[in-house]
């Protein structure tokens, strides 16, 4: 096994461990801990498969703005002293079937589906995507920019507290 | 890793998305759920692309929109989440069931 492979194997359990903690733990704010070793992990995995590039974005925008934004939001909004509500064991095996099944349906197609036996391709990083994105998805990158304007302002726009209290939302 | 490992471990962190996002209910613990599931779709075309005879740079270009437009979907919903418990004191979603009555 090559070091890109190991690092991408750990960084692959790394990702597993932290998903479980995310959606497993009940404290909220160890939630989004976990979620941002998860999305560090996923980086890794990034790391492994030759793409730098989004790597850096991932661990910039998940570990560096959303978790941050979330634990903003949690704090806004979810007493943290108390008690959280019993859990239901009805509805966590309803969901553990649910998920379950649809995975092992899923893996199911992909063992089954053709795969071509190619090998990796040669990677391309950062200077490759930027040409793309300002030669031939030059659309795309203008359209996310619009949209990040957009979402920005209507955030403002609906978290906004009113004075005058007229509506109730 | 081969490319079954990469698409497997996707298929993981899927399931375990999916999981959340049924199983929790706080809006925030499912807005994470949703990022992982949006995270393992992303591993999913990284490493597809990567395969001979791909473009490597068009596969992370789509994944890159992909997380500008996750960016701009969680900036939205921590909003409203914010603007649903100054209005109703919970976001707790099986709390939230207003237009039932």
């Amino acid at each position: 096994m090559t070091v890109t492979g190991m690092v991408s194997a750990a960084s692959a359990g790394v990702a597993l461990l932290g998903a479980l903690g995310a959606v497993g733990f009940r404290n909220i704010f160890h939630n989004i801990l976990c979620f941002a070793l998860a999305m560090l992990g996923v980086a890794g995995v990034f790391l492994g498969l030759g793409a730098d590039f989004v790597a850096v974005v991932f661990v910039l925008v998940y570990v560096g703005a959303v978790a941050i934004a979330m634990v903003y939001a949690v704090m806004l909004s979810q007493p943290l002293d108390q008690a959280p509500a019993p859990r239901r064991i009805g509805k966590i095996a309803a969901a553990v079937v649910i998920a379950a099944t649809f995975a092992l349906a899923l893996w199911r197609v992909m063992r089954g589906a053709w795969w071509p036996g190619l090998g990796w391709g040669p990677a391309q990083g950062a200077a490759e995507v930027g040409r793309h994105f300002l030669t031939d998805y030059v659309l795309a990158f203008e359209l996310v920019s619009v949209l990040l304007v957009v979402a920005m302002m209507g955030a403002v726009m609906v978290a906004r507290r009113t004075t005058e209290g007229g509506g109730r939302w | 890793m081969t490319l079954t490992a990469y698409l497997g471990f996707a298929l993981a962190l899927f399931g375990i998305g999916l999981y959340g996002l049924l199983q929790r209910r706080s809006l925030v613990a499912m807005l994470i759920a949703v990022e992982l599931m949006l995270a393992a779709v992303s591993v999913n075309v990284i490493a597809l692309t990567r395969l001979q005879g791909r473009s490597a740079g068009m596969g992370q270009v789509v994944v890159l929109v992909l997380v500008g437009v996750a960016a701009a979907e969680t900036a939205i919903a921590l909003s409203l989440f914010v603007a649903i418990q100054r209005a109703a004191h919970n976001i707790d979603v099986e709390k939230l069931s207003e237009l039932k009555r």
